[in-house]
């Protein structure tokens, strides 16, 4: 199978249009969502959030940080202990049945049945959301060419790989042109290939008018498709923003110095770096091979870092000065959570 | 269901997406009813084996135990053939055999995250299970018929005739839907396949040989007896076979409310209903549970 041009079927596939009185109003609207579990563990605690409509939001965080309580509140799988949540412009506890009217939600673990058909899974999705019968047969083909799976309709899909599973679930929470979709780590365990073709999707579904609301622990995810992020952490927003205005937050450019094994000699690295007054604010961590240096100022003194290091019996095998990624940002953000006077990360 | 927001009514309003037409409650029950049709045909190996077992009973019950068993049969009810006298034992181990299967697909569905997706669905939650269990009391109606059919060919007679074949698959039926509350909660309880199975199929060979299924109480040891009395089957069973013999053959309540059948028949269902809707209720409440979740 080949990638889908970008061009097809773009005009029949799921979107919506939003006009009427509420067309301003936000896609999500959340303000002191707290959730504890009954076992007492508080996934969420407090949230405030605002997604506007046509938004390609993201939530990023690390494993267990309360992304997916998050979305399940907003998907009526969850009632919230305590704060006001409306989707679509509907309160979750007591109007769940019109959020699900107008939502769809993509599990993070692959939800067909794998006894069916690709065919038969998206027509059991079609009427479960009533979609009029009349214009089934042509969303099941539209939604079987949109995810790539036309030529595999009839298969049932216990026979899938992977990635053509996870197509097959996206297509069956667009079946009723749900203004709002849910994405909760849609491509996690996937490989990049198929990654990328989910992405194309994520896209072009955005690209017609849709919100989307994307969980992610991978970084370059969130940068490649969402217009803005949330990082989220212990279930507290940490940080909010687009991906530039994240990176620009760390403050400056990053050096990266690659150093020869020798006995801690990043942690010796480490410590010259934090001793040195030019970079008094820099945000120093070690890496895999050497150190990072983040600093406004690593253009002008960085030659000077290098050689303190040589002077230092350090042996440098390589060095470069970069743009900050979202990696650094998450660093940046759970550094300071685990090191409190490291204040320059996060404002 | 008890969930918040799940029966709430389906106003327009500006938000709803223009691909819907919105969902009715029979119309929900029909599109569940037939994924699991659709599910039970593809998996012609759960239809067969649910079948195969009571068959092999019904066969090899007739052919080994007929001679002996016959005797002690005909001092209870005279001139009967063990061949009449099992066909009912056996539509109810039918019902049994497949009410335990009903557990088994709701433990896939959550395995599968069907169950889930279902939730998010605007599917009315009650008629989401009402449409799974129809689909497995349609496919337990048929096997029971099949069974009906199977020991005719042997030389069992229904004396009540067609009217009372449609009988006893009703009987069935009844039987079934306490066992499929049973599988299901436990389904729910356990979260895992092997012990929906295994804690269902345990139960059922106790639950047939403590019972008047394969031969009248009289003929068995007192603790048998005084097991049979409380044991679901053996109501089941003699409704059933009043029906096959057109006698009030029920061992356990004496009614003359009718003076005939329908003595027999009457109590059994009775029973049925009110085994039907305790555990119903049951597996209502944990399914409901399961349904919202496990927040304060």
């Amino acid at each position: 199978m080949s990638p889908p041009g970008p061009e097809s079927n773009v005009q029949s596939v799921p979107g919506t249009e939003r006009t009427g009185p509420l067309a301003t109003e936000s896609a999500i609207d959340v303000s002191g969502l707290e959730l504890v579990y009954s076992d007492g563990t508080a996934a969420v605690q407090g949230v405030d959030l605002t997604v506007p409509e046509g938004e390609f939001f993201g939530f990023l965080g690390p494993n267990g940080a309360g992304k997916t309580t998050t979305i399940k509140v907003f998907a009526t799988l969850l009632s919230p202990t305590s704060g006001e949540v409306r989707v679509n412009g509907f309160d979750v506890r007591s109007e769940a049945r019109k959020i699900r009217e107008s939502i769809g939600y993509m599990a993070q673990e692959t939800s067909i049945d794998p006894e069916l058909t690709a065919e038969e899974n998206i027509r059991f999705a079609c009427e479960a959301y009533g979609v009029p019968r009349g214009q089934r047969s042509e969303r099941v083909t539209e939604l079987l060419d949109l995810v790539d799976l036309a030529d595999v309709a009839d298969k049932r899909a216990e026979e899938f790989s992977g990635g053509m599973k996870k197509r097959l679930d996206a297509a069956t929470a667009l079946v009723h042109r749900p203004p709002l979709v849910f994405l909760d780590e849609p491509t996690t365990g996937l490989d990049p290939k198929a990654r990328n073709r989910l992405w194309d999707y994520f896209r072009r579904i955005n690209d017609l008018g849709t919100t989307i609301f994307l969980t992610t622990q991978y970084l370059e995810e969130a940068d490649q498709l969402c217009d803005r992020l949330a990082v989220i952490l212990d279930g507290r927003i940490v940080a909010e923003g687009s991906p530039s205005d994240l990176k620009r937050e760390v403050g400056g450019e990053v050096l990266d110095v690659e150093l020869e094994d020798g006995p801690d000699a990043p942690s010796r690295a480490v410590t010259i770096a934090r001793e040195f007054d030019a970079f008094a604010d820099a945000s120093v961590s070690e890496t895999e091979d050497g150190i990072s240096v983040t600093a406004e100022t690593v253009r002008q003194h960085g030659t000077d870092l290098l050689v303190a290091f040589r002077d230092a019996g350090l042996t440098v095998t390589g060095f470069n000065i970069r743009a900050p990624t979202l990696d650094d940002v998450f660093l940046a953000i759970t550094g300071e959570e685990l090191d409190a006077d490291d204040t320059e990360a996060t404002r | 269901m008890s969930t918040p927001g799940a029966d709430e009514g389906t106003t327009a309003s500006s938000r709803r997406p223009e691909g819907r037409s919105g969902n009715t409650f029979v119309g929900d029950v029909w599109v569940n009813f037939k994924r699991w049709n659709l599910k039970a045909v593809r998996n012609p190996f759960v239809l067969v084996v649910s079948l195969v077992q009571p068959i092999i009973f019904l066969v090899l019950f007739t052919e080994v135990f007929g001679n002996v068993a016959g005797g002690a049969v005909n001092q209870g009810i005279p001139g009967i053939t063990y061949e009449t006298y099992l066909v009912p034992a056996i539509a109810i181990q039918v019902a049994l055999a497949a009410a335990i299967t009903s557990g088994v697909g709701l433990v896939n569905d959550i395995e599968n995250g069907m169950f889930e997706k279902v939730l998010v669905t605007p599917m009315n939650r009650t008629a989401v299970f009402v449409g799974k269990t129809a689909a497995e009391v349609f496919r337990i109606a048929v096997q029971i018929a099949i069974i009906i059919g199977l020991g005719v060919v042997l030389g069992a007679k229904v004396v009540t005739g067609a009217v009372g074949v449609v009988g006893i698959v009703a009987v069935g039926v009844l039987f079934s839907l306490w066992f499929v509350a049973f599988s299901n909660a436990l389904a729910v309880l356990t979260r895992d396949q092997e012990s929906t199975i295994i804690g269902a199929n345990l139960l059922q060979f106790p639950l047939l040989f403590l019972s008047s299924a394969f031969l009248p109480l009289e003929a068995l040891p007192e603790w048998i007896q005084a097991f049979a009395r409380v044991n679901p089957v053996t109501y089941g069973v003699d409704a059933a076979r009043s029906l096959m013999v057109d006698q009030d053959v029920m061992t356990v309540i004496d009614v003359s409310w009718f003076g005939g059948t329908l003595d027999g028949v009457v109590p059994g269902v009775a029973v049925l209903v009110g085994l039907d809707l305790l555990l119903g209720g049951v597996a209502v409440s944990l399914l409901s549970r399961a349904s919202s979740s496990d927040v304060k």
